[in-house]
């Protein structure tokens, strides 16, 4: 059967597809630094609990933290959900429905996790011998969500291995052939706990700024975590990286260009941080890191574009132009963050009030 | 046709939808009219300057949030998660249709999370004006989210102008949007009084406890007459079609309408008892019943609002079926699995068959059905079905049953899947082939030389159908019927007797023997049977009786007659159910029941509930029965137009729709029909026209009359008879039937074939009525009874559909025939007083 056939008739775009692409980019760049700092913070709470003989002051930080991590890892990652349904729609209901009983599981193992960080906030002066176990519950899922994100997404611009569902229409099919698919996932997993634990780092160092006496104490360890990480995940990625297909990666012209370039941009951003790391410099190294990032996401969108270009491009979706949704969605955008700094000014402590 | 289908089996049928949705929205209209509460109550505690009525709004914040932001949240994306994965091309058509309306909730979203966190986290560290203004802008924000999400969910349900121009605004600002809204928004106000319960219940301190709980009730009970006015507003603004859907039409939706109308009043009472009642032991419990009631309230009207919109998902945009309705057609005409992108089967063969089944199975059933759960299962529902039963259901979808999409297939596929559903899904019901033992009967003797007397039976109904109320509760049979008898004196000019001549009749059978006596009226002897009598348990599609002609206390002439009875009657092919009896026949108690409680679902009756109790359902009460002279009730369909008119919309397509019903298939229990017609190839729509051109011609009547439901049921049919709708003659059953003459012109042999549409003006006309030209005998007495004429050829016996013929000539054919005038008249006739060509050679001979 050829897979081509398959493929669903993708529906109207209100707008061209540059503006789904610039607002699912733009998205998914602040999705993944707060997925990573909660996915990072939860192995890092585990490891520091199962490994470690007392409780570090990190994971007093992580438990009070950590709950709010996920809501906004939730929020952030509903908004480029959105925008790739519209953009990719077709293949990611597909890829959905192929693993749909994994899929689904996630929102189950999701409000398990939620409810397992407020406890470990809530209850962590009183869970005695218990934190190792709660951490792990959290760490657990939240990695197993990740591997059902990393399935989908890789499922997804593989339609070759669709046509597997006449075997298996259960909903009970994962992409493990794929055989980028455990890199794949083993780098976010890695570059997580590199980003937790660089927003511990930042963290501390935010809190020595401010005259905190004990806070500089906690860098050290902090970006102990971001540095091992990320240079063991030199070597993932390195793995991962020859795991693409040839095709990816020896591809020309203007997309082999842009893939090559963003990837030695990011991969030099990522020396850059990891030297800083190693000396400490938390500031630096977060801005470095936040350079790679932007240069990953661009080039996991490109080898997505570049994997997926046999079937299907963007740039074929049909335009119907409504623009006037557009414009109001993109008013109340910025009405809501303006809200959000005026709601976060409100909060914030005010030196005036503090001293009277 | 475009995303493959997650065969959930028993999970299927909106169970997965119904578990997280009804959470997430019970929970999701907390989250905003809690978000009300939370500044409410802190105002509350404000101005009252209690430091308990704040402590407690801490208290109920920190509550609120985690019920809120994480089962509340987390099943809001679950929702999304299980649409995409039930009806993925829905979804994909309602992202791409709302994209930004959806990204705009999302920005609402996040404020939300923000507003929410800072309040519960700021409690006692800022100044009570900046905390309320955090408390307002979840509130609003909270609201917002609401406004935006009511428009995208009342577009599936009423897209209104947007079907015309395609345009975000129509479609956002729909029909339903503004009371959708408003009703939204005080159920939510509601459920924060049902939450607040919760919490303040618990208050440790009892006049604090009883002020907050009371407090709670207020905001439980205030809003109720908004909430109905909004209800109302609501039903107001729902455009005919869904009005219909959602009031008449749709089956099962009944206990979810009186559930929430129940409920207002109910709740109400509960929340009037919390304020009043104060123990604990009363107040603990009746708040978590109150809870449950509420998610039943909202429960029941967001399913409501769900099958409300059948057959469609997004109302006349897109089928239940993930078919958009400019589609259909084109799919239709190609076939489904031509169509469809995820078939393995793209063409049917002898081989594939039920493969293709399953996976038209698949495209077309499983987006709303179970298989096997406990949420729309379709076992039972295909356990009730024979194949061509299903067939004529399939058919009948999106016409007769206007809560199903139309078949997507082509006819092809329409077999295959029916097929599939009663053969390999479910054992089925289908009945394999009778053998038919044939019974010898012996015909009375007659002695042509020496008799002096001929008795000539015949019935005015061939074969009467009987649903043998007794066993089946139901009471749709004919009319009992009425036997007749002539006794003619044998001679060159033979006399037919009535005067000083007793006739009687004797009908053996299991219940013990039916006797009487016949009436004289002119020329002829009738009696009326006050009953059907019951077939034998041995089953034979007749009854034999004796009749005797008695004079001077001594048998002139005696002779048997067969009256055909047929208790064949085909509901169980679609309403399910075993055979009454023999396993080949009669109608069951439990099919009985299934036909009532369809019709207590469509006509709101309880009929069902008579059954149960025992009692005989007879509906000629209702309906006009003109085979017996039943009055009925004036404002119901007739039985004739109301059998026929009704079922017609199912099985017009069937092209053995006669027999579907009636006795007479080849391979039942009854046999073929033993007409002499039959055997000449004409069938029985030739005289009675096809099912709908039958219906129609019944329902005319009926509209012109202005009953109810004959307009509707007219409309259903209207393109599927032979004949425009115009040129059929309206008439009344039993009264206005084929007339013999229409075909046999001057009563020659037939130049046409079709008798449809020319109807007998009155009783008189009818072939059991009507005398010969010389007006003494009836066509009966020698051609036998309409639906069994000589030469009849009963499948269960040669003799029984010719028994007097057989008896006084040795012959088949009718009386006199082949110029057999000497058997009344003693001798060779040559003048055809009894109508032309009676001295013909009789034409259509048995081999």
């Amino acid at each position: 059967m050829n897979p081509a056939h398959l493929i669903p008739t993708p529906d109207l775009l209100p707008v061209p597809w540059g503006w789904f692409q610039l607002l699912l980019s733009t998205t998914f760049l602040l999705h993944l630094l707060v997925m990573n700092i909660m996915l990072g913070w939860a192995i890092i709470a585990f490891c520091n609990h199962a490994f470690k003989d007392s409780i570090p002051e990190d994971n007093q930080l992580i438990s009070r933290k950590l709950p709010f991590t996920i809501a906004f890892a939730v929020n952030f990652g509903v908004a480029p959900l959105l925008f790739l349904q519209v953009l990719y729609g077709h293949f990611m209901y597909t890829s959905s429905v192929l693993m749909a009983v994994f899929w689904l599981s996630i929102v189950g193992l999701l409000i398990l996790a939620y409810y397992a960080t407020y406890i470990y906030n809530l209850q962590f002066s009183r869970l005695s011998g218990l934190h190792t176990l709660i951490s792990s519950i959290i760490a657990l899922f939240l990695l197993i969500i990740t591997f059902f994100f990393t399935n989908n997404m890789s499922l997804m611009i593989h339609p070759e291995s669709w046509v597997r569902y006449f075997d298996q229409p259960d909903g009970m099919m994962l992409n493990l052939g794929d055989p980028t698919l455990l890199p794949r996932y083993l780098h976010s997993v890695l570059a997580s706990v590199a980003v937790g634990g660089l927003a511990l780092g930042l963290y501390h160092d935010w809190r020595k700024r401010r005259g905190s006496a004990t806070a500089a104490a906690n860098i050290p360890s902090a970006m102990n975590w971001f540095s091992y990480a990320t240079i063991a995940n030199f070597g993932i990625g390195t793995w991962y990286y020859g795991t693409l297909p040839a095709a990816i990666r020896t591809v020309t012209g203007a997309s082999g260009a842009f893939l090559l370039g963003f990837l030695l941009l990011g991969i030099t951003a990522v020396i850059m941080a990891l030297i800083y790391g190693l000396q400490h410099r938390v500031r630096y190294a977060a801005g470095a890191v936040l350079g790679a990032i932007i240069c990953m996401v661009t080039v996991r969108e490109l080898v997505r574009r570049q994997t997926l270009a046999p079937w299907f491009s963007t740039s074929e979706l049909e335009v119907v132009p409504q623009y006037s949704p557009l414009i109001a969605f993109l008013l109340i955008f910025a009405a809501g963050l303006s809200l959000i700094w005026w709601m976060i000014r409100l909060v914030l402590p005010n030196d005036k009030e503090v001293r009277s | 046709m475009n995303y493959p289908i997650w065969q959930l089996d028993a999970f299927g049928g909106g169970l997965l939808i119904a578990i997280i949705a009804i959470i997430h929205v019970y929970i999701s209209h907390f989250a905003v009219g809690g978000g009300l509460f939370l500044v409410l109550t802190e105002m509350k505690g404000l101005r009252e300057g209690s430091a308990e009525i704040l402590a407690y709004t801490k208290r109920h914040t920190k509550f609120f949030l985690l019920l809120t932001m994480v089962l509340g949240g987390m099943t809001g994306v679950g929702i999304w998660f299980t649409i995409a994965l039930i009806s993925p091309a829905a979804t994909s058509s309602l992202i791409h249709i709302f994209v930004f309306a959806w990204a705009i909730e999302w920005v609402f979203f996040l404020a939300e999370i923000i507003a929410l966190l800072f309040y519960y986290y700021t409690f006692g560290r800022l100044s009570p004006r900046k905390h309320l203004i955090l408390g307002w802008i979840y509130f609003g924000c909270a609201w917002a989210s609401l406004f935006f999400i009511n428009g995208i969910i009342d577009f599936m349900l009423t897209p209104g102008e947007w079907l015309n121009n395609n345009n975000f605004w129509s479609g956002f600002f729909n029909p339903t949007f503004w009371p959708a809204l408003f009703f939204r928004t005080f159920m939510a106000v509601m459920i924060a009084g049902l939450f607040g319960f919760l919490t303040s219940v618990n208050i440790k301190e009892a006049t604090l406890r009883h002020k907050m709980v009371r407090y709670c009730g207020l905001w439980l009970l205030t809003p109720v007459i908004l909430l109905l006015a909004s209800a109302l507003w609501y039903k107001a603004a729902l455009p005919p079609a869904q009005q219909e859907m959602i009031f008449t039409r749709l089956p099962g939706m009944q206990p979810f309408l009186t559930l929430f109308i129940w409920l207002t009043p109910l709740i109400t009472a509960g929340g009037l008892a919390m304020a009043v009642l104060r123990p604990q032991a009363i107040r603990r419990p009746l708040t978590w019943l109150l809870l449950l009631l509420g998610f039943l309230y909202l429960g029941s009207f967001e399913f409501i609002r769900e099958k409300g919109r059948k057959p469609y998902i997004i109302h006349d945009y897109m089928y239940s079926t993930s078919i958009r309705t400019t589609e259909l057609g084109q799919i239709q005409e190609t076939g489904v699995l031509a169509s469809a992108r995820w078939v393995k089967n793209k063409t049917i063969t002898p081989e594939n068959r039920m493969a293709a089944g399953r996976e038209l199975f698949n495209l077309l059933c499983l987006p709303c059905h179970s298989d096997g759960g406990p949420l729309n299962d379709i076992l039972p529902l295909a356990r009730r079905f024979s194949p061509a039963g299903m067939r004529s259901f399939l058919a009948s979808m999106g016409t007769a049953n206007p809560y199903m999409p139309p078949f997507a297939g082509n006819e092809e596929e329409l077999g295959v899947l029916a097929d599939y559903l009663t053969t390999r899904l479910v054992p089925g019901i289908a009945d394999s082939p009778v053998h038919i033992s044939k019974e010898i009967i012996v015909p009375p003797p007659f002695d042509r030389e020496t008799a002096g007397y001929l008795l000539l039976a015949s019935t005015d109904r061939g074969m009467i159908l009987s649903s043998e109320p007794e066993q089946s509760g139901i009471d749709f049979s004919f009319g009992p019927p009425t036997l007749r008898a002539q006794v003619i004196q044998r001679g060159e000019t033979p006399a037919v007797l009535s005067e000083d001549i007793e006739v009687s009749y004797r009908i053996d059978n299991d219940h013990g023997p039916l006797l009487g006596n016949m009436v004289a009226t002119d020329n002829t002897f009738e009696a009326t049977l006050s009953k059907i009598p019951a077939v034998s348990q041995d089953f034979r599609p007749y009854l034999l009786a004796e009749i005797e002609a008695v004079q001077g206390g001594r048998v002139i002439a005696a002779t048997r007659l067969k009256i055909g009875i047929s208790t064949e009657i085909g509901c169980r092919n679609c309403h399910g159910g075993p055979w009454g009896q023999q396993g080949r026949t009669g109608l069951s108690r439990q099919t009985a029941a299934n036909i009532l409680a369809v019709h207590d679902q469509r006509s709101k009756t309880r009929l069902g509930d008579d059954l149960a109790a025992g009692r005989i359902v007879v509906c000629r009460d209702c309906h006009a029965d003109h085979s017996r002279g039943a009055a009925g009730q004036a404002d119901r369909l007739n039985l004739s137009a109301a059998m026929h008119g009704f079922h017609a919309a199912y099985l017009y397509k069937n092209s053995n729709s006669c027999t579907f019903c009636h006795a007479g298939s080849d391979h039942g229990t009854t046999g073929s029909p033993e007409d002499l017609h039959t055997r000449l190839g004409l069938a029985c729509s030739d005289c009675h026209g096809s099912l709908a051109d039958h219906a129609i011609s019944l329902l005319k009547e009926e509209q012109e009359a202005k009953k109810p439901g004959s307009n509707k049921l007219l409309t259903l049919l209207a393109d599927h008879g032979t004949l425009p709708v115009e040129s059929i003659k309206g008439r009344v059953p039993w009264t206005m039937e084929p007339d013999c003459l229409t075909c046999h012109v001057g009563f020659q042999p037939p130049e046409t074939a079709t008798a449809f549409n020319s109807w007998t003006a009155d009783k008189k006309g009818l072939f059991a009525h009507r005398f010969g030209d010389e007006g003494v005998l009836l066509c009966a007495s020698c051609h036998g009874a309409q639906h069994t004429l000589y030469p009849a050829d009963n499948a269960h016996s040669t003799e029984a559909g010719n028994l007097q013929p057989l008896q006084y000539q040795n012959s088949p054919y009718p009386i006199g025939a082949d110029r057999g005038c000497a058997v009344c008249h003693t001798v060779a006739m040559d003048e055809e007083l009894h109508h032309p060509g009676s001295l013909g050679t009789f034409r259509n001979r048995l081999e």
